[in-house]
């Protein structure tokens, strides 16, 4: 489907609702028939709709596995880690050996949540024939010398030090499962929902597990509905079929305020916008061609038009507002002269380069042009070149020179491992390859202190600012839609312990 | 249409089929990137990479995957989804059902108004009811489905809250358990098809209103409703029948617009979420099932044509 379609088919469904100032007759639907059940829309585009926690990779999966399983510890906006399973932990002076307490907790089925349980969950999403996309948390993992002490207190060893090892436990796909389970068609995890159906293609529905150790959920059913258009979703959501309409545009959004049966819940700047610039090759391999950009560049215009104001200017960093972010920085200002004048020393005046987009992100082909316009003032010519959605992030890891790239909130070390450090399998857009960057945050980990474990990583942060050629230059708003008649939901960033959390939902 | 004839057209069918076939095949597997990438998600390593592909059989060559595609379609067997695992048969035969359902439900609101006001423009081809009917029938032709469907959805189910705007989950038979569902769609759907096949019949209908033959059947004495059903309406009807074809053909295959629109999982969309996901046997049972639809109908119409022919009948 074009964004074309995509976005009048948008502004028309805005139109309507804009237009018809008519007082409102009754809502109708299902939705509403039953006040016990919650139905929450998702898009499933793409989903191997499986229930297995630790294959999940789409916002519809993680959400279902947050219902039906736990993991130890979870994320609170900002991405530090607060407890669930894990009740306490603690590193020895070496930073490779952990000890971890597990509360006490049930499965669905009756049966205690174990240390051998998460023994065996990390060992599974550790496993290459897993294909989870967490494995990479847990390849430090020294399995054969990892152990369960007792029931509930569990010895993780790690083949090097890691003080902020705690973050792994609270990824995606990290959920615990019972020892054992490899079918995973009638899932049973810890979470405050049990399974009663799914098939692929259609609804899952769960119901309230009483024994949740969190205590039982408000509601006495979830189900998760795909509807993958996002005006069927706002659609489904005014008429009263839904409770709940996961990513909302920027547009609907808009429209929506209007609405007094819905709400609209904003995670501010939950996603960070970037360009990616590969530093491994001409141009950009010469950092005063990549300084340029970062000079000619205006990030309050691109979040002023292409963000339509709705979200946060970027300053090259990834992980605005979050732990370890650093914060006191001065913004990084447009500056053509100074940027010009480094193009001339570096011989690129007039330069030409592609800019690789895709419909992979609602923002990258606005962001395409209005880029290309403000770096032709400096003198550069830059043409959006469009790959194909479903591969695009995967396309990009070795194609081109500059890209457009997106990552919603997840802590910043796990940011900076999985981006920034030379050995990362994937996802090192811009091929930033730093050995000075990978000691400083080796180091950083193995730093007990957490404040100079901070200090060290913020010092990693601001080398990469400079180098990595990763040219963050916004954070996009990031929206979903409720029912006024739900309580107990806020706006949380993806990716957090709140975000799609459904078992504090209550009907008013 | 002789024995001969009929034979010689299915064989011609067979090799569109097959035609249809080798193209959807090729072209998907043109498409950059394979269903490893799909499921594994951006941050997939090689070794992941690598070690789905060979679980999935993407390493074989492209010609051993499109003979292995071929020796089981002869047995029967249109293989395994790649994403799901599941038997293409099946996936696809879910979102079938939901397709069929939705273009029965649009053929029974759709042939009696598209005939009744096809032979009524006809028959009155001069009256200002007819003119009215026939801009009627313009203006919803020119209205692209997605803004009908839109302008329905904020009226009807936002605004009025009389209609559910989408179907939210249900899928297949379960449509039928909240019927309601299906108004909109069915509206979508129907308006956009009335003009092509009621200007089908009107034309027909004049043409055959005109013939030579009516006018001798006329001469004959016979009252006029006799003409208008027995002589008129067979010879009128002929020309809307290709028509037909082509608009259930469509139905059954290519109302990606409305199925997104509606949250209805039809085929149409299946096939466009095959293709994203590289998913080539899943694609290519769809590919064939889209084929087969195709020319099943157009042989089906062109047979009928042949038996409302009564010059050709005549003559033989």
């Amino acid at each position: 489907m074009t964004t074309h379609r995509g976005l009048s088919r948008r502004s028309l469904l805005a139109a309507v609702g804009g237009l018809a100032a008519l007082p409102m007759l009754s809502s109708c639907g299902s939705a509403t028939g039953s006040t016990a059940r919650l139905r929450t829309a998702f898009p499933v585009s793409g989903a191997r709709e499986s229930l297995d926690p630790h294959t999940s990779s789409l916002f519809v999966d993680q959400a279902r596995a947050k219902a039906l399983f736990d993991t130890l510890v979870a994320y609170a906006d900002d991405m530090s880690v607060v407890p669930r399973l894990a009740e306490s932990w603690e590193a020895d002076p070496t930073g490779t050996r952990w000890r971890v307490r597990l509360r006490t907790a049930r499965f669905h089925d009756g049966s205690p949540v174990t240390a051998e349980d998460v023994l065996y969950s990390y060992r599974r999403i550790a496993d290459p024939a897993t294909a989870s996309p967490a494995r990479w948390q847990f390849t430090d993992i020294d399995f054969a010398a990892s152990r369960a002490r007792s029931e509930r207190e569990l010895e993780l060893v790690l083949h090097r030090p890691n003080f902020e090892f705690p973050v792994a436990w609270g990824a995606p796909a990290t959920e615990i499962v019972p020892a054992g389970t490899t079918d995973f068609s009638a899932p049973v995890g810890s979470g405050p929902f049990r399974f009663v159906s799914f098939s692929p293609g259609a609804p899952a529905v769960l119901r309230r597990f009483d024994d949740y150790w969190d205590g039982p959920a408000g509601i006495e059913e979830l189900e998760f509905v795909p509807i993958n258009d996002e005006s069927a979703r706002v659609a489904a959501l005014l008429s009263g079929q839904v409770h709940y309409a996961h990513d909302v545009s920027a547009n609907s959004a808009q429209t929506l305020q209007r609405e007094s049966r819905v709400r609209v819940l904003t995670a501010e700047g939950g996603t960070m916008q970037a360009l990616a610039l590969k530093v491994d090759r001409p141009p950009f391999r010469d950092p005063r061609v990549l300084r340029a950009v970062q000079l000619g560049i205006d990030r309050e215009q691109l979040v002023e038009v292409v963000l339509a104001g709705q979200g946060v200017v970027g300053n090259d960093l990834f992980g605005n507002g979050l732990e370890h972010y650093p914060r006191d920085l001065p913004p990084r200002r447009r500056d053509p002269e100074q940027a010009r004048d480094l193009l001339r020393q570096a011989g690129a005046e007039g330069l030409f380069f592609e800019l690789l987009t895709s419909a992979a992100d609602p923002y990258f082909e606005p962001a395409s042009g209005l880029l290309a316009q403000q770096l032709s003032d400096i003198g550069l010519r830059v043409s959006p070149r469009v790959l194909s959605a479903e591969t695009y992030f995967s396309d990009i890891n070795d194609a081109g020179v500059a890209a457009h790239t997106r990552t919603a909130a997840l802590p910043v070390v796990s940011f900076l491992r999985q981006r920034l450090r030379s050995d990362t399998a994937s996802g090192n857009y811009t091929h930033y390859r730093s050995a000075e960057f990978d000691a400083l945050l080796d180091k950083a980990l193995a730093t007990a202190d957490p404040q100079q474990r901070g200090r060290l990583l913020a010092e990693a942060q601001l080398l990469a600012r400079d180098r990595s050629g990763l040219v963050v230059w916004g954070f996009s708003d990031w929206n979903v839609a409720v029912s006024s008649e739900l309580t107990g939901l806020r706006a949380a960033p993806p990716n957090s312990l709140d975000w799609a959390r459904f078992d504090g939902v209550g009907f008013a | 249409m002789t024995a001969r004839a009929v034979v010689l057209r299915v064989g011609a069918a067979l090799v569109q089929v097959a035609v249809a076939a080798i193209a959807v095949f090729v072209l998907t597997a043109l498409l950059p990137g394979d269903t490893a990438v799909v499921v594994l998600g951006e941050h997939a390593d090689q070794q992941q990479l690598a070690a789905l592909r060979a679980q999935l059989g993407l390493d074989d060559p492209l010609e051993q995957r499109f003979l292995n595609w071929v020796t089981g379609l002869l047995r029967g067997d249109l293989g395994v989804s790649l994403l799901t695992g599941a038997p293409v048969a099946e996936e696809i035969g879910r979102g079938l059902a939901t397709t069929v359902l939705l273009a029965g439900a649009t053929l029974l609101v759709l042939l009696p108004v598209a005939f009744a006001t096809g032979v009524y423009c006809g028959l009155r081809e001069d009256s200002r009811v007819a003119w009215a009917v026939n801009s009627l029938l313009l203006l919803l032709n020119a209205i692209p489905e997605f803004v009908l469907g839109l302008l329905l959805i904020g009226a009807v189910s936002v605004r009025a809250g009389w209609l559910p705007a989408t179907a939210a989950g249900l899928s297949g038979w379960s449509l039928l358990s909240e019927p309601a569902v299906l108004v909109l769609p069915v509206l979508v759907l129907a308006a956009k098809q009335v003009c092509g096949l009621a200007r089908q019949v009107r034309i027909g209908v004049i043409e055959a209103n005109s013939a030579e033959y009516a006018d001798h059947v006329r001469l004959l004495g016979l009252s006029e409703p006799v003409v208008v059903l027995r002589h008129v309406l067979p010879g009128g009807i002929r020309p809307a029948l290709q028509q037909l074809a082509r608009t259930v053909d469509g139905l059954l295959g290519g109302v990606v617009v409305v199925e997104a629109l509606f949250a209805f999982p039809g085929v149409g969309s299946g096939f466009v979420e095959a293709v994203k996901a590289r998913d080539l046997p899943l694609v290519q049972g769809y590919a064939l099932l889209f084929a087969v639809t195709t020319v099943v109908l157009s042989l089906v119409a062109d047979l009928l044509t042949a038996r409302l022919v009564p010059q050709a009948e005549a003559a033989r």
